[in-house]
């Protein structure tokens, strides 16, 4: 059936992006190049606010980061890029003609790298972050972080799908991942979070899709045990996900119709 | 010298060739631009100074910052590429003028995007409060050789590829360090980290000591930065140059 | 005078193949020549023979392991910037023009590079398109531009200058049939209007037959053949290859200069001897004699020449 394609591919991806250590390690080693340099600032941060900033002192910070970081790190930077350019070339075409979803099939195999990269960041950010400061808050919510993580990096790779399907319509897609990049930066909480925004643009945040992408297994990590943040992170995925499928099928009529 | 300079107006009249794309990428990149410093506005709103850094601090050094990435990614943005550029043989064309390879290649190319940090660089230093007509004209003489020395930094890791072959990965990732270390306030770096970022990777001659000479303005550390940037551009000759003896020009990658 | 001297040139690689084992690549081994001025040399061998590399040697972009060269009273490698001003290139591959711009800002730019002013460089932009039969091309953005229609615009750029040598790398690489024979009459025109000493690398048999006069053959980085395009065509250029299919089986397919060297059902492969029949007669009989369903003639591959020259030798 459809699902053990799907499989397939998030496996066979998963394991191309082990064997490419060399990538791997590079982007890994970013991550921790990331979190020294952000940790230095928060620890100075809170040390002269009293220890604690709109209630996180610097080990909960630090796991926050963990969480954040490595839930964007582990996603294919130039995705977006690269999926543009398969459509701009008519390469998506040839995939148009197997009988299985385009977007599920591209999704799967994104999936699959991203877990890869999720996974060995995270173990490095999980070591940095218990010898700095020791271990995670509160166990229980940070259990809940690793299936808010793959939430997370799921209803991102939907979205970007979403994204970059503007390239059936408008030739450059690199300026749209401009875009989009930065608002997960900051709306969806990978650099700050959303506690530290004023109330209207933390109010904002909340109701855009963002946050399920970095925020909620960020929050969950630092120390709050909010079990039901993983609510708004199905949904949102959900919603995306059709979101995605609906936005390929627009596109590829319209291939149909133009030709590649 | 006129050869340059015209390769570099035909490279500008190139990336103008598609002006709506020109504008469209310009303007996504300011806006990108514009998302890094309101991280820093909402940063010191809710943490108050950092061992002296405030809002305005940060901008002086994303004004600098801006302006570096411009000219040496936006203007000269090959220089970023050309560990990959060894690697594929696309050195032949440039050797076979009678011209400065190094010179010719980095004006070869200019990355629209980049070109928006040409503009925010000056508007975010006014903004930052620090601009009067001295600093000024510290701010364009900094920006340039903080540019000369970026631009130097990735020549010579690009170079790298002459001597050990690869693909230049060394250098994609020694740009995304040096960029993301400068893209931080120096002063939350002590001790064996802060040496670091004088030595191994450079991000205090990107945007530390150039922003501590608007801010402070010192005669002593102007020197110290100006042997820096001059040293480095010098560094990138020698390097470039005594690698072009071991130009293998592709040849065993495209015979496959 | 010499043009081009090349004296025991050699250049190896050093390679890092699978487990990191550090391997050494002997491109190009004792490689000897000389051309005169005004000469049209094809230097021709397989993928991979060191074609590529003795022509860099030569523009000074690679530097020898060992050996000398003399390029118009230049030593390449060492004197690479003054030699370029009196050599032109031109690689199959690789564009020397700007991709979003018309061909003719890219000359004018070249022209700054050449220092040649403004006056005399529309002069000689004028002449090149007379001569490249160019004259549209030059004002449309060179992205598009057709392979073959782009090539001619290269070669223009490569000749603003006026070289006296002019080197060319796999040149006619990807082009169509008549795109080919169109760029090498181009060649042979600048050879002959313009005295231009013509270095030209190619693996295909047709590129020396119609463009050199003097042939160099290298396999496996040594010079295996040096003489005259006219007794390589005698002694090893004198077969063609038929593809022929039929309808049915013939009964016999038996005639003097022709082997049959493959058969597979009703297909058949023929080589035949030009020097005994001629192509013509050969084909004549066929279509006369036989129902035939498909039929096509070919130049023996550069493989079998090379293999050719082997076998006289030993």
């Amino acid at each position: 059936m459809t699902w053990g394609v799907f499989l397939t591919a998030f496996l066979s991806s998963a394991r191309r992006t082990l064997q490419s250590r060399g990538q791997l390690a590079v982007r890994v080693l970013f991550y921790g190049v990331i979190l020294g340099v952000l940790s230095a600032l928060w620890k100075v941060a809170t040390a002269v606010n009293g220890g604690v900033i709109a209630g996180y002192n610097f080990r909960s910070m630090l796991w926050y980061l963990v969480a954040s970081e490595a839930s964007v790190i582990a996603i294919n930077p130039r995705l977006i890029e690269y999926i543009g350019l398969d459509i701009g070339s008519g390469g998506i075409a040839v995939e148009m003609l197997r009988p299985v979803s385009v977007v599920g099939l591209r999704i799967a195999t994104a999936l699959g790298e991203a877990l890869v990269r999720f996974t060995c960041a995270l173990t490095l950010g999980v070591l940095f972050a218990s010898f700095t400061v020791g271990l995670p808050p509160d166990l229980a919510a940070a259990a809940f972080a690793l299936p808010a993580a793959v939430l997370a990096i799921a209803a991102n790779l939907a979205a970007q799908h979403s994204f970059a399907a503007i390239a059936f319509w408008v030739n450059d897609s690199k300026a749209a991942w401009f875009l989009y990049q930065k608002l997960v930066f900051l709306v969806g909480g990978m650099l700050l979070p959303l506690e530290l925004f004023p109330p209207v643009l933390a109010h904002v945040s909340r109701l855009l899709p963002f946050w399920t992408m970095s925020y909620i297994p960020a929050r969950l990590l630092s120390g709050h045990f909010e079990p039901w943040l993983l609510l708004p992170q199905v949904g949102w995925l959900l919603v995306l996900m059709a979101g995605a499928a609906f936005i390929f099928g627009l596109g590829q009529r319209r291939l149909e119709v133009v030709g590649g | 010298m006129t050869a340059i300079v015209t390769t570099m107006k035909t490279a500008l009249i190139e990336a103008w060739t598609n002006r709506k794309s020109f504008w469209l990428q310009v303007s996504f990149m300011i806006a990108n631009d514009l998302a890094i410093v309101i991280f820093w506005m909402l940063f010191f709103r809710e943490v108050g100074t950092v061992r002296g850094w405030d809002t305005g601090h940060v901008l002086v050094l994303f004004g600098v910052l801006a302006n570096v990435t411009g000219i040496s990614m936006g203007l000269l943005a090959n220089a970023r590429r050309l560990g990959q550029m060894i690697a594929d043989g696309e050195l032949d064309a440039v050797l076979a003028l009678p011209v400065d390879p190094l010179l010719y290649l980095l004006v070869r190319r200019v990355d629209t995007a980049l070109l928006g940090d040409l503009v925010f660089g000056p508007v975010v230093f006014i903004a930052s409060g620090h601009a009067n007509l001295e600093t000024a004209a510290v701010f364009v003489i900094v920006s340039l050789c903080a540019a000369a020395f970026f631009a130097s930094f990735l020549v010579v890791l690009g170079s790298v590829t002459l001597f050990l072959g690869g693909r230049g990965e060394q250098a994609e990732l020694g740009f995304q360090a040096l960029l993301m270390l400068a893209s931080y306030p120096i002063d939350l770096f002590g001790g064996l980290i802060k040496l670091l970022l004088f030595t191994a990777i450079p991000a205090a001659f990107v945007t530390g000591l150039p922003t501590r000479l608007l801010t402070q303005f010192d005669w002593g550390e102007s020197a110290i930065f100006l042997a820096g940037s001059l040293g480095s551009v010098l560094l990138a000759r020698v390097v470039f140059r005594a690698g072009l003896a071991h130009y293998r020009s592709g040849a065993l990658w495209t015979r496959a | 005078m010499l043009a081009i001297e090349a004296k025991e040139l050699s250049k190896s690689f050093q390679t890092r193949g699978r487990k990191r084992r550090v391997r050494t690549v002997e491109a190009v081994r004792d490689v000897s020549f000389s051309v005169e001025e005004g000469e049209r040399l094809a230097y021709i061998g397989p993928n991979g023979a060191g074609k590529s590399t003795s022509i860099k040697m030569l523009t000074g972009i690679l530097h020898p392991t060992a050996g000398h060269a003399n390029v118009l009273g230049f030593v390449p490698w060492k004197q690479r910037m003054s030699l370029a001003r009196h050599i032109g290139t031109l690689f199959g591959q690789r564009s020397q023009l700007w991709a979003e711009l018309p061909p003719r800002d890219g000359f004018q730019l070249l022209a700054a590079i050449y220092r040649i002013d403004g006056e005399e460089a529309r002069r000689r932009i004028d002449e090149l398109s007379d001569v490249l039969d160019a004259e549209d091309l030059f004002d449309t953005p060179v992205r598009n531009l057709s392979l073959g229609q782009r090539m001619r615009c290269e070669l223009a750029a490569s000749m603003l200058h006026r070289p006296k040598v002019l080197f060319l790398d796999e040149p006619t690489i990807g082009l169509d049939l008549v795109a080919k024979q169109n760029f090498r009459s181009m060649i042979v025109r600048l050879n002959e209007t313009q005295g231009t000493t013509i270095f030209l690398t190619s693996h295909d048999v047709a590129d020396i037959e119609q463009v050199a006069r003097r042939v160099i053959v290298i396999n496996h980085g040594i010079v295996i053949f040096d003489d005259k395009v006219s007794r390589l065509r005698r002694s090893l250029l004198a077969t063609k290859l038929i593809e022929v299919r039929f309808d049915s089986p013939p009964a016999a397919l038996v005639f003097d200069g022709v082997q049959v060297v493959k058969q597979s059902g009703t297909g058949y492969k023929l080589v035949v001897d030009t020097e005994r029949r001629s192509i013509r007669e050969v084909l004549d009989e066929l279509l006369d004699h036989h129902r035939v369903a498909d039929i096509s003639v070919a130049d023996p591959p550069l493989e079998d020449v090379i293999a050719k020259i082997y076998r006289e030798r030993l």
